[in-house]
């Protein structure tokens, strides 16, 4: 019994280690020829690809990435000079219709890849201590609250997560007067009072993912 | 037919290295203690030669037992038969490389399918006509030239010269035709925003002055007897007549200006007039000394140089043309698995998740989207795979009205500027036709970024812009434009690979090696000349030997060959 479990274990770590896909392929959704653009630079299932800097988008909620979509057509992100990567998203959303928009964010939401493992270290009480006040909008377990805006940060690469947050922090992001989420994401980062900050908070996220 | 194995001697005709030849000796021998004395059929006999060293050392060694005429030094490769159980390959990516690849495989009686992402065949090798789609990422356009075989535009490779063997015999071989390419081109200009008051400068002219005015230091240095080593008296007699040839000097080693700098008037039926030098001190402080003058002295744009006749794609379509396997485009490949005895690849068509289990797999998807695709290669190959960058290019072509620059004497070459667009080429076909597709535009590496940011309408108006700085009324002219930005289209996001030395060093080779003797990493990217056919083809060509090797083994050791 007890090799049994073992040779499970062993399976299992395996898997994972592997990088083989841990999901019933019946449960991942095939993108129409449209919206496999997407994948050209997020990956397969949107799993993200940090070589194109492109974050993982897998199971993200749709209202939020209907908001970015959204943000990105409307010029409140991805026009700012030192927004290089968010330049590169825009033309994307930009020629996308409203529908289109909603057919992309459900497309998005339905997504599964395996979560990457962690990049980001810092000073992960430090960081508990700072995400109290993140937690009032984004959940105490960063499970995201829409009555907020605030997206579910559990999803999300940690790479991605202090690229977004320095952008905030300096102004990149949310500083475009129709983006009134992203100003009050803005406000929030000057909590953050330097990078190691940006990094103990980051780092603490990761250890809620599941 | 059989013979014996009579000792290591057989092999001394044989034109394979003496390091080879230890290793083959060992290994017959190791066959020979297995077999003792049996007999040894040619073809087994090749088979562990092709173990040992591969196609190349087969090639050698039939040809030394009389078994092939010598042909010369054509990379012809001589893969072994699958035989009748075809074993199975998949190739990614219907490129230069994977399309070799099936050619090759195909003919060697492997069952091989190819798949491709995009919507059309070629990759980079990307021939632009009236109606076709470029696929940029959210901007998308429609070639607008007018419906003419002529007017067409290659948005990667353009140019072939004579030293890339391996474009040039699969050319020879698949009939695609030639004809030559002017690429330097001294009726061409160059032109430098503040220099030479704005204006362009023929580019014989300027050439011919620079080396007058480095001739004639040459010459008073060597009166001056000023080197470190002092010179015997015949060698400075030979410099000065060297230096005076190389820039035409006068008989007392001064530099008043030469017929290479071209006429200025005459020369015909009136006497020739010839332009007195310009500034030295200007033409020093210009910049197409240090990279465009030189520029067709580096061998890969060395006259003369070639292309395909009516468009770089015809290579594709040659190709294509002798493939008969299966080639599905829209595949997207959504996993790489790398198994003991093979490689499953699944992908995504028509809306349907399909699978194909492999013996083996070449893969020309650029490394950086490898990132981004599930696969369990091994951890060092992944590594490497990401630590590539991807490199980046932008071209413009425009469709002109009217073949202006003919009527400045110009046919073919190009015309260099400091301006962002960098070059202006001039087509080297259609010669006196009515209208042409010229380069407008040639960005390289980061320089793109400055280009994808705009619109494609933004970018034919900038490229107008500036070439009105060049030719009178050249925007006037343009009646059409595409313009191709590597960097961001779709199923591309880049232009080759960027190996930095270090990178180059760590990974290259691992890179080159199948993953589990099963999956071939292939593509320009794996070779040492990145966003080049030469390089696809010989990547290419390198995986089929290897695989070459690796099946050779295989039939010796278990006998069967």
């Amino acid at each position: 019994m007890q090799n049994q479990i073992r040779c499970w274990l062993l399976a299992i770590i395996l898997l994972c280690v592997s990088g083989a896909p841990v999901f019933a392929e019946n449960e991942l959704p095939i993108p129409t020829d449209d919206l496999a653009y997407c994948s050209t630079c997020h990956g397969v299932q949107l799993m993200g690809n940090p070589i194109l800097k492109a974050p993982r988008l897998s199971g993200m909620e749709s209202w939020y990435i209907e908001n970015q979509l959204q943000s990105f057509k409307k010029g409140w992100r991805g026009t700012h000079e030192g927004d290089v990567v968010g330049m590169e998203m825009r033309p994307m959303a930009a020629a996308l219709s409203d529908e289109q928009i909603n057919q992309a964010a459900e497309y998005v939401s339905a997504t599964r890849s395996a979560l990457p493992a962690s990049s980001v270290v810092g000073d992960i009480d430090k960081g508990k201590v700072l995400f109290t006040t993140c937690g009032a909008c984004h959940g105490q377990s960063a499970e995201g609250d829409p009555a907020f805006g605030s997206p579910m940060l559990t999803t999300v690469d940690d790479w991605y997560l202090v690229t977004q947050l320095k952008n905030f922090k300096s102004g990149i992001r949310g500083s475009h007067p129709g983006d009134i989420y992203g100003m009050q994401m803005r406000a929030s980062t000057q909590l953050l009072t330097d990078e190691q900050a940006i990094m103990d908070v980051v780092s603490y996220i990761s250890t809620l993912r599941k | 037919m059989a013979f014996v194995i009579a000792g290591p001697t057989r092999l001394h005709g044989t034109n394979v290295g003496p390091q080879l030849q230890t290793l083959l000796i060992h290994q017959i021998r190791s066959i020979e203690r297995h077999h003792m004395k049996k007999h040894l059929s040619r073809r087994r006999f090749l088979n562990l030669v092709g173990a040992a060293g591969g196609s190349t050392a087969v090639y050698k060694t039939s040809m030394a037992l009389g078994l092939m005429q010598d042909t010369g030094p054509v990379a012809q490769l001589d893969l072994q038969k699958a035989g009748r159980n075809g074993k199975k390959v998949a190739v990614l990516g219907a490129g230069i490389a994977g399309l070799t690849v099936a050619y090759e495989l195909e003919r060697a009686g492997y069952d091989v399918t190819v798949i491709e992402a995009s919507k059309r065949l070629g990759g980079r090798n990307l021939t632009v006509r009236h109606g076709d789609i470029i696929d940029e990422l959210g901007q998308p356009q429609v070639c607008n030239f007018d419906d003419d075989p002529d007017l067409y535009f290659n948005c990667g490779p353009a140019r072939i010269p004579g030293h890339h063997r391996r474009v040039l015999h699969y050319c020879k071989e698949l009939k695609v035709p030639l004809q030559v390419k002017a690429n330097m081109s001294r009726p061409a200009y160059t032109h430098e925003e503040g220099k030479f008051d704005d204006k362009p400068v023929r580019v014989g002219r300027y050439t011919a002055d620079a080396r007058g005015f480095m001739s004639e230091l040459l010459h008073k240095a060597v009166d001056k007897n000023a080197f470190d080593q002092p010179l015997s008296a015949e060698d400075r007699e030979r410099m000065l007549q060297f230096a005076t040839a190389y820039g035409d000097l006068d008989p007392n080693g001064i530099y008043k200006g030469t017929i290479r700098a071209g006429y200025k008037s005459g020369g015909f039926i009136t006497p020739a007039e010839h332009y007195t030098p310009m500034d030295f001190s200007a033409l020093l402080d210009s910049k197409f000394w240090e990279r465009g003058m030189t520029l067709s002295e580096n061998p890969d744009w060395g006259e003369p140089l070639m292309e395909v006749t009516g468009g770089m794609d015809g290579l594709i379509k040659g190709l294509v043309r002798n493939i008969s396997s299966p080639i599905t485009t829209n595949a997207q490949v959504q996993s790489i698995s790398l198994k003991e005895n093979g490689v499953d690849v699944v992908y995504n068509h028509k809306g349907e998740r399909e699978k194909l289990s492999v013996d083996y797999c070449f893969n020309s998807i650029p490394s950086h989207f490898m990132s981004g695709i599930p696969n369990n290669l091994p951890a060092e190959y992944r590594k490497g795979l990401a630590s590539l960058q991807p490199g980046n290019f932008f071209k413009i072509g425009l469709q002109m009205k009217e073949r202006f620059w003919e009527n400045e004497g110009i046919y073919g070459g190009i015309t260099n500027t400091s301006q962002k667009i960098n070059q202006i080429w001039y087509p080297s076909h259609g010669i006196h036709g009515k209208k042409g597709v010229v380069l407008g535009a040639y960005a390289f590496f980061r320089q793109s970024a400055f280009f994808e940011r705009m619109s494609p309408a933004a970018r034919i108006e900038f490229a107008g812009k500036c070439g009105d700085k060049i030719h009178k009324g050249y925007s006037g002219y343009i009646e059409a434009g595409i313009s191709v930005p590597w960097g961001r289209m779709n199923h591309m996001m880049g232009c080759g690979a960027d190996w930095s030395p270090e990178i180059r060093e760590k990974y290259y080779k691992l890179l080159q090696q199948p993953a589990g003797g099963r999956h071939f990493m292939i593509g320009d990217q794996i070779s040492y000349h990145s966003s080049w056919q030469e390089g696809a083809f010989g990547s290419a060509e390198y995986a089929l030997l290897e695989l070459d090797k690796r099946v050779r083994a295989a039939s010796a050791r278990s006998g069967k060959g």
